[in-house]
């Protein structure tokens, strides 16, 4: 039996599975350098062309993705009012958006860097929608500081999770804490880097080093997921994804013309996820 | 200074480029009092304006967004506006295909009154200097026309009557724009829970004196659009010296239009030194003249008696230039002279095969009019929380007649990226989020299309000389190239596909 | 019948250019030949048109008396710009649209020489009658206009033809070829019409002496007062009879040349003179 490149990978995933970090004794996900560099990127959120600009751009294409999500349920959920949690919102740009949507109840966001926080709920100061009550909530807590819900009215439609997942050191702990707060037959949907030569090239080399377009020290390649390594995380858990309720899709950043939804990428570069859970659970 | 206000807690978290933009606005700012906020306030209700909001509410994805029109004038006379069969307008445009398309997509083509309506399916265009040279535009099948010839305030009239007929908006009209400017500086206290941070949103106060505020405010408002003076944005362009005469014609009754004859209708436009000279067919035995002359020629044509200026016009379509030249220096009796010309050099047989258009027998009584001629692109349509359409974004020579057809596209392309932006919970007012894709859709085509025009102007505004030959032979070569070449580009940009 | 009139203008040429001319009539029209657009049209396609430019330029080169070619020369030469430029130039002018309209022409029956015999002197009428006398002509030697399609062109030229008199009278130049050759450079000028301009090449049939005169004096003459003066077939000849020349010359912006037949016969003066003085010293010589 030949070792494949690709079974060393799914090892790694397994591995993670134990903190590797003998010294650390704590059970959150937070990473104080992850959240020390964000902290730094702040005050240069909101500036459509700043540090933060690829960010901004591909929002767009989250809500195409949620949308493919929603659409392939073969029992749309009534017309109901959604409500979304943004783990790892950062400066809000998803949680503003999902929060303006029409079909939108209530969205929770949450982050453990508090520079990142106050400029959220000052962004959003500036939207008389987002300050309707209970519209747009930010909390400066990390998942698991959350309440667990109690029932299902406490949970949430949507949990997503965007470019979020690169930055933990143990991702499969994390996902498990954000699978309470998912409703049956609600989503999580997350958005990462796969963790390939091209990859490391686009993201490390090109995005950090050359064209700067993405701040030095943002991405630890060690620390990339590939899709098919969560895939086959999600389909090892029980109540996950039945019925196709497991969807993922790539996008390639173009420059000049944006992000761009492309076919069989996920594979090599950027790509969404969304796994659904299972409405008998 | 705003920035150096803010104390030191608050500085880091405006970003450069807010700073900078809030740095370049005007330094007026509204009072505290909180002014009603609509998500799109437009001021302007003229065709641009109308379509816009209509597309806004007519889509189910933004029917729910809150909406403004401001007008100066009154909008009843809009709705009312009523005049009998056999009177027109002289404000009428062609509308291209995709104009029509846009029109009946969002709801307004059944409020149009049809009957006063007229498609038309061919335009011979000629050379006034080598006679010989003609261009012809043919529909391929008699349905779709080439384009429709209407009223322009049949077609305000019905996107009135639309917008009325859905969700009711803000009209506030017989209002006009006192002032603009920005919402007051961000709280250098600690703000309250309800506090709102309207800095980046544009006030407008009214001539009723009420403010109100807006999530994304468009400029509909004329080539002198206080909103694009407001936002800064900058003009190209010059005066063309010429002016734009409009008439309501008759034909003799005999020569009526009618949609299904069996040659089509024909619309004509002749290129004369001073400018050229276009006669778009109306329903029945009407037509609406625009005749781009000088400003003296202009000034002599509305001092004519109506027989004499009948005369001037069938002059312009039948005579040379030089008859034409000498018929603009007489005070009067246009008419002998034109009867004689026409006697030594009779155009009958042309008339008969359609190339020339029948003779006019008079026109509409205080039907004629000018206009000033001017070219004017602004530098961008767009910039934070404000958006251009229509003339306040572009003013062009009427004689390629795509200036309404403009207007209704930016409307289309604006309501496009609205609709995009909300449906993916962008900011609408946001550049990067919404306004980005407006501009990038229409800013080029415009641009493209008013260099085209403006440079067919100066072609044939040359009278004599090697130029009117390299001219002929042009024209010609365009014509035998057909469907293939710049005909086939021409009449796919007409028509908008 | 406009074959036929053809075939007699054509029966005066030599005859090879007879038989081109024939030849091409045969190949190219003679089926298909449009009727005539007024009395006494002959339309001619453009290879016919341009057998007949190049055999009458070159027949009447030899032959300058041949009025009948050079009228033909001027026809055919005309189109398609000139005489729509001239006949534009009337257009653009009051007087020149009232001579368009009423289309007057100068004959003997309309130009009564006992009439202008009467007029005063120095009147436009008697200085035209006058030269008439002098130089031995009528105003009926002109010949009428056949090759020019357009018919209101036609007029302008024949127009034109009927005017020539006229213009001697203006200027002053005789009719013998040196002031017909300075006449027809003025013309040129003014009107610029090509035969007017293709004429000047009749300066190699004139003699030395004739022809240093016109290069010197009467070509310049000719060319400056024919660009600044006003265009000269815009007047309207018949009701100019009675007014002052020098006043109409003024109007016009023309100077007249000097008088060539004075000069001519000054000149010819000075030679007998010499001669005589020549043969005097020679006859002393030998003694």
């Amino acid at each position: 039996m030949a070792i494949r490149l690709r079974n060393f990978r799914n090892l790694s995933l397994l591995l993670r599975q134990h903190p590797y970090r003998t010294h650390s004794s704590s059970t959150s996900s937070v990473n104080p350098t992850e959240v020390s560099h964000f902290e730094k990127l702040a005050s240069s959120w909101w500036d459509p062309h700043g540090s933060s600009s690829l960010l901004h751009q591909m929002n767009p294409l989250r809500h195409d993705f949620i949308s493919l999500c929603l659409d392939s349920q073969p029992d749309p959920p009534p017309a109901r009012e959604r409500k979304f949690l943004d783990v790892g919102c950062g400066g809000g740009i998803f949680a503003e958006s999902a929060a303006r949507l029409k079909e939108t109840e209530r969205v929770l966001a949450v982050d453990p860097s508090s520079g990142v926080i106050a400029v959220a709920k000052e962004h959003a100061k500036r939207d008389p929608l987002l300050s309707k009550p209970g519209r747009l909530e930010y909390q400066n807590k990390s998942i698991e500081d959350l309440a667990i819900p109690r029932s299902p009215d406490e949970q949430f439609d949507i949990v997503t999770l965007f470019e979020v997942i690169e930055h933990i050191d143990q991702p499969a702990s994390f996902l498990k804490s954000c699978f309470p707060f998912v409703r049956p037959g609600g989503w999580l949907i997350i958005s990462t880097i796969a963790r390939t030569w091209t990859s490391w090239l686009t993201t490390k080399v090109v995005a950090e080093e050359v064209v700067r377009m993405v701040p030095r020290g943002t991405h630890d390649w060690d620390k990339y997921i590939n899709e098919q390594e969560l895939r086959s995380f999600f389909r090892a858990q029980e109540g996950w994804g039945r019925d196709g309720g497991l969807k993922s899709q790539g996008c390639i950043y173009v420059p000049g013309l944006g992000w761009k939804m492309v076919k069989e990428s996920e594979r090599w570069g950027n790509y969404f996820i969304g796994v659904r859970k299972d409405l008998d659970r | 200074m705003v920035f150096g206000n803010a104390p030191r807690a608050l500085r880091p978290y405006i970003c450069s480029s807010c700073a900078k933009s809030l740095k370049l606005r005007s330094r007026k700012f509204a009072t505290a009092a909180s002014p009603d906020i609509y998500d799109v306030a437009c001021v302007g209700g003229g065709p641009a304006g109308l379509s816009l909001l209509t597309a806004l509410r007519s889509s189910k994805a933004t029917s729910h967004l809150r909406l403004a029109l401001i007008e100066s004038q009154d909008l009843d006379r809009v709705r009312k506006w009523n005049l009998p069969p056999d009177q027109y307008s002289n404000r009428a445009s062609s509308l291209t295909p995709s104009s029509q398309a846009f029109l009946s997509q969002i709801g307004a083509w059944p409020h149009i009154d049809t009957s006063r309506v007229q498609p038309y399916h061919h335009m011979r265009v000629w050379d006034g200097l080598s006679s010989t040279a003609r261009i012809t535009f043919d529909s391929p099948t008699p349905e779709p026309a080439i384009a429709h010839m209407i009223e322009n305030q049949n077609l305000t009239r019905a996107l009135l009557a639309r917008l009325d007929s859905l969700e009711p908006i803000s009209l506030l009209d017989k209002t006009s724009v006192r002032e603009i400017h920005l919402g007051p500086p961000p709280s250098p206290l600690t703000p309250e829970p309800t506090y709102l941070n309207l800095s980046s949103y544009p006030h407008v106060t009214l001539s009723s004196n009420q403010t109100i505020a807006a999530r994304l405010l468009i400029g509909a408002d004329g080539p002198n659009s206080a909103v694009r003076t407001f936002a800064g944005i900058e003009t190209r362009g010059y005066d063309y010296n010429r002016d734009g005469v409009v008439a309501t014609l008759k034909l003799p009754s005999s020569f009526a239009h009618h949609p299904s004859s069996p040659r089509g209708v024909t619309a004509y436009q002749r290129f004369l030194p001073s400018g050229p000279i276009a006669l778009l067919a109306l329903p029945g035995p009407y037509a609406s003249l625009v005749w781009t002359t000088t400003p003296s020629q202009s000034a002599l044509l509305k001092t004519l008696s109506p027989e004499d200026f009948t005369a001037m016009v069938n002059a312009a379509f039948r005579l040379s230039a030089v008859d034409l030249n000498y018929m603009f220096t007489l005070p009067s009796n246009q008419l002998s002279e034109f009867q004689w010309r026409d006697s030594v050099h009779p155009s009958t047989a042309s008339e008969a095969k359609g190339e020339i258009p029948h003779l006019i027998s008079s026109v509409q009584q205080g039907s004629i009019a000018s206009f000033p001629l001017r070219l004017r692109h602004a530098s961008s349509y767009t910039t934070s929380r404000i958006a251009l359409i229509g003339d306040a974004a572009h003013t062009i020579h009427p004689l390629a007649g795509q200036g309404l057809n403009m207007g209704l596209s930016d409307s289309k392309a604006l309501a496009e990226a609205i609709e995009y932006a909300v449906c993916h919970g962008a900011d609408i007012g946001d550049e990067m989020g919404c306004l980005d894709r407006y501009k990038g859709e229409v800013w080029w085509g415009n641009q493209r299309l008013l260099g085209a025009v403006d440079k067919l102007h100066w072609l044939y505004s040359v009278g004599s000389g090697p130029v009117v030959g390299v001219r002929k032979w042009g024209l010609r070569a365009v014509d035998v190239m057909g469907d293939l070449g710049v005909k086939g580009w021409l009449m796919r940009q007409a028509g908008g596909l | 019948m406009a074959h036929t009139l053809a075939s007699t203008r054509l029966f005066n040429l030599p005859a090879s250019f007879r038989f081109t001319c024939v030849n091409l009539a045969r190949t190219f029209s003679v089926l298909n030949r449009p009727p005539p657009h007024y009395a006494g049209h002959v339309p001619l396609n453009v290879f016919e048109r341009g057998a007949v430019a190049a055999g009458s330029a070159i027949m009447s080169l030899l032959n300058p008396r041949r009025g009948d070619l050079i009228a033909a020369l001027g026809e055919t030469t005309a189109t398609p710009y000139f005489i729509y430029r001239l006949r534009d130039v009337m257009l653009s002018s009051p007087t020149g649209r009232r001579i368009l309209r009423d289309r007057p022409r100068i004959t003997s029956q309309t130009m009564s020489v006992t009439k202008l015999r009467a007029m005063a002197e120095n009147t436009v009428g008697r200085a035209y009658v006058d030269w008439l006398d002098r130089e031995g002509v009528s105003p009926d030697t002109r010949d009428s206009v056949k090759y020019i399609d357009d018919e209101e062109c036609a007029y302008v030229m024949q127009r034109y033809r009927e005017s020539h008199d006229f213009y001697h009278a203006l200027t002053g130049l005789p009719v013998f070829v040196e002031g017909e050759v300075a006449l027809k450079a003025f013309e040129f000028a003014n009107t610029l019409l090509p035969m007017t301009g293709l004429s000047i090449f009749a300066v190699t049939r004139m003699k030395p002496a004739e022809r240093s005169r016109f290069w010197r004096t009467y070509l310049p003459w000719a060319l400056s007062n024919g660009l600044k003066s006003k265009e000269v077939i815009n007047v309207y000849w018949e009701e100019q009879l009675e007014r002052d020349i020098d006043d109409l010359r003024a109007e016009l912006g023309l100077e007249r040349p000097p008088d060539l037949r004075e000069r001519r016969k000054a000149m010819k003066e000075q030679r007998k003179a010499a001669k005589e003085k020549r043969e005097k010293m020679g006859g002393l010589m030998a003694d």
